[in-house]
């Protein structure tokens, strides 16, 4: 196709407005091959892989996948763990109602911190290390509910295992070494959701281990203490392995990452300002707090409330409860496939539906699920709630990389701590006082997902619109380039600071919808050949 | 097709109903025929030691026959109001099916007309709480028809309190100081012999 520099339209050759967020693999045109490298894997000039092959376990890349949301995995194991247990413990401990919600909101209180230190961490240590010295050094705390004998010990320790869940940016991290960035929102979504299955698995695996180890003849006071031992080991099994098999980069070299400055250049301090001045920010801290903060109450609540409101078994209560957590292998990246979908018929606009539609059924569903009085409707409807927060934290993710390209990093981590905010925020209102029941506090709960949606209709993009509104009519102002351009000032647009804001912003366009072909030409953009 | 909805509904209801295919029985609607009793060596008891001394009959205050529908008696470790507080998972129903007050079993024998006396030994799966005694009559269909309790009707009076097992044991202990031990260990034997490899490549 003949290039004639600077004709209108010139710019978008190549954009078909079609790609997606999440894509399987990058073609080789839009990012060249590495043909000297030896890899398993088409890998990009760093030799980061440009394809995502599931079921391959090659080194370096798909191993680092594999290892990295393993590693996320178990610590969910282990931070939930205690949840089915809830019935045995709760006499063993003698508990009262508020304790059991007290360590709840302990459970997922720690991480909000241990993941903004992770990331200092992996900056000096590399995510190789900072995921091993996690995961083994939280170890002790979840062979330590051996030790514990009331309601101050119980909460103490659920506190602290709660601090491994930072696994999941040393896994972020890790794969953003490994995996080229076009395909890295795939990458790192699925991690993400298969990490979280661990907090569906753990309510299936704890009472297996609990009723095999009481069958052996241990009592129940003691069969709970020494079920914990499962996802202790797991930690440090996993924790030897990362160290073993793990590397930080593709090449294997951790002093070149630190040499060559995979550092920010940029002055945090102005890195947060963008964040922290952009509304839409907070809008999505909130959003995140009532999709993955409710999932992770519910997969502290649900065991419990199952055994409790329809006399279950244990393990059968396990079974329910897990499938909540497991949906979490589909759902989530079903919310991004969905969201990618909106975004080629109808730009953001369809994103920011999509997302709302998603959480605000979950809402309902959770509604419904308080509600329900026989077994089979309340399983249907926590499955449907469970499809709908999940797809709505899949499609969350969709919209994120959008609010900012300078500041995504800590956007993403404002967002994460706030769905653990959330969590704590919905465990301490809903389940720890005995005001009114778990059922009616699945209720509420509900209620307020339905309630805490609605911001998302806030959320307008000068170049792109709202869920009501349409873009600007300023031609300067309904532009990309303008939008990510304004996160920077005069002097470091000088420097050319700005100039992955203004390719970003170039690719962006996509989110137009199927407005992508009818897009003028901006002024003062810096053309295709300089 | 008219039949078959109509054959789906009919499946339906009677799906929603299957519960209640047995009479809801009420607490409210017993009579206290039964007179029980119980005994233990002080009033703090350890879970896995010490026994419960438990005697029941039929109050013969009561007309004869009275008891003709007394097939079993089942008598249970129930919960005093003060260990229900703030642990909704003991709560008292009035509807049997629910009710949550008696969750541990004493003993079940068949009825017999005379004064029948058991000794247990306190499970170690008893949490600790404040408990009393209940004793349910049941028929041949295994449905409550008559009760008795050591205490008075508000639960006030004869109570005694159970000291549960902790569950902790000095091997459990070792074994988990062990292992942490061995986590930390193993990562900073790791992480240093590497740091030296790495410095001794350097060099």
């Amino acid at each position: 196709m003949s290039d004639i520099e600077g004709s209108p339209g010139s710019s978008m050759h190549g954009v078909t407005g079609r790609e997606l967020t999440f894509a399987l693999s990058v073609a080789s045109p839009i990012v060249p091959t590495d043909t000297t490298a030896n890899f398993d894997l088409p890998v990009d000039s760093e030799h980061k892989a440009k394809v995502f092959k599931l079921f391959s376990f090659a080194n370096p890349h798909m191993r680092t996948f594999h290892l990295s949301w393993i590693s996320f995995f178990t610590c969910f194991v282990s931070t939930f763990a205690a949840a089915p247990l809830v019935p045995i413990i709760r006499d063993n401990l003698n508990l009262k109602k508020q304790d059991i919600g007290n360590a709840g909101v302990a459970s997922v209180s720690g991480s909000i911190f241990s993941r903004l230190v992770m990331g200092a961490v992996c900056d000096l240590l590399g995510p190789r290390y900072g995921c091993a010295f996690l995961i083994m050094l939280s170890a002790p705390t979840v062979f330590s509910m051996s030790f514990v004998k009331d309601a101050g010990g119980y909460i103490a320790v659920r506190f602290m295992i709660g601090f491994s869940l930072a696994t999941f940016v040393s896994c972020q991290y890790w794969m953003s070494t490994m995996f080229n960035s076009k395909i890295i929102g795939l990458v790192n979504g699925t991690a993400a959701g298969w990490g979280n299955m661990g907090g569906g698995a753990t309510q299936l695996i704890m009472p297996l281990v609990y009723d095999i180890i009481r069958r052996v003849g241990a009592t129940p006071f003691t069969a709970w203490r020494i079920a914990f031992f499962i996802p202790g080991w797991l930690h440090i099994i996993m924790g030897i392995l990362v160290l073993t098999l793990g590397q930080d980069l593709p090449d294997g070299n951790l002093s070149s990452l630190q040499k060559k400055g995979n550092v920010a250049k940029d002055k945090f301090g102005k890195v947060l300002w963008y964040a922290v001045t952009n509304y839409r920010t907070w809008v999505f801290v909130l959003l995140y707090g009532y999709s993955m903060g409710v999932e992770l109450s519910t997969d502290n609540v649900i065991a419990e409330y199952f055994y409790d409101r329809f006399n279950l078994k244990l393990h059968t209560a396990g079974i329910i409860a897990a499938t909540f957590g497991m949906a979490n292998l589909v759902a989530r990246p079903f919310g991004g496939y969905a969201s990618d979908k909106a975004a080629q018929l109808f730009g953001m606009r369809g994103r920011l539906w999509v997302l709302w539609i998603l959480q605000t059924a979950g809402g309902a569903f959770c509604i419904w699920l308080g509600r329900a009085n026989s077994l089979p409707i309340a399983i249907l409807a926590m499955i449907l709630f469970s499809i709908g927060a999940q797809a709505a934290c899949g499609a969350t993710f969709g919209i994120i990389p959008f609010i900012s390209r300078r500041s995504l990093g800590i956007i993403s981590g404002l967002t994460g701590a706030g769905g653990n905010f959330g969590s704590g925020l919905t465990q301490l209102i809903f389940f720890s006082t005995s005001r009114f029941s778990t059922a009616a506090g699945l209720t509420w709960m509900g209620v307020m997902i339905v309630a805490c949606t609605l911001p998302v209709s806030l959320v307008h993009f000068p170049q792109w619109g709202s869920m009501f509104l349409p873009p600007s009519k300023d031609i300067t102002m309904s532009t990309e380039e303008h939008y990510y351009s304004s996160e920077w000032n005069e002097d470091e647009k000088k420097k050319g600071m700005h100039s992955a804001s203004l390719k970003f912003a170039e690719n962006s366009r996509s989110e137009r919808g199927k407005r992508v072909a009818s897009t003028p030409t901006p002024p003062n953009t810096t053309p295709t050949h300089v | 097709m008219a039949a078959r909805a109509l054959l789906l509904g009919f499946i339906l209801v009677f799906a929603c109903f299957s519960d209640t295919c047995f009479a809801i029985i009420y607490f409210s609607s017993l009579q206290r025929t039964l007179v029980v009793t119980a005994s233990h060596p002080q009033r703090l008891l350890k879970a896995g030691e010490d026994k419960i001394t438990v005697t029941w009959g039929l109050n013969q205050s009561f007309p004869a026959g009275t008891d003709s529908a007394y097939k079993t008696i089942k008598v249970q470790l129930c919960y005093a109001p003060i260990s229900q507080v703030d642990r909704a998972w003991r709560k008292t129903h009035d509807s049997l099916s629910k009710d949550k007050t008696c969750q541990f079993k004493i003993v079940k024998t068949p009825y017999t007309t005379t004064n029948h006396t058991s000794e247990w030994t306190i499970e170690r799966d008893v949490p600790t709480a404040t408990y009393f005694v209940r004793a349910y009559a049941l028929d041949a269909q295994d449905q409550q028809v008559a009760y008795g309790q050591n205490t008075d009707a508000k639960k006030t009076t004869n109570l005694f309190e159970i000291q549960a097992i902790t569950g902790r044991h000095v091997s459990l202990d070792i074994a988990s100081v062990c292992f942490s031990a061995f986590s930390v260990v193993a990562l900073m034997g790791f992480f240093f012999a590497e740091k030296r490899k790495g410095g001794k490549a350097q060099q």
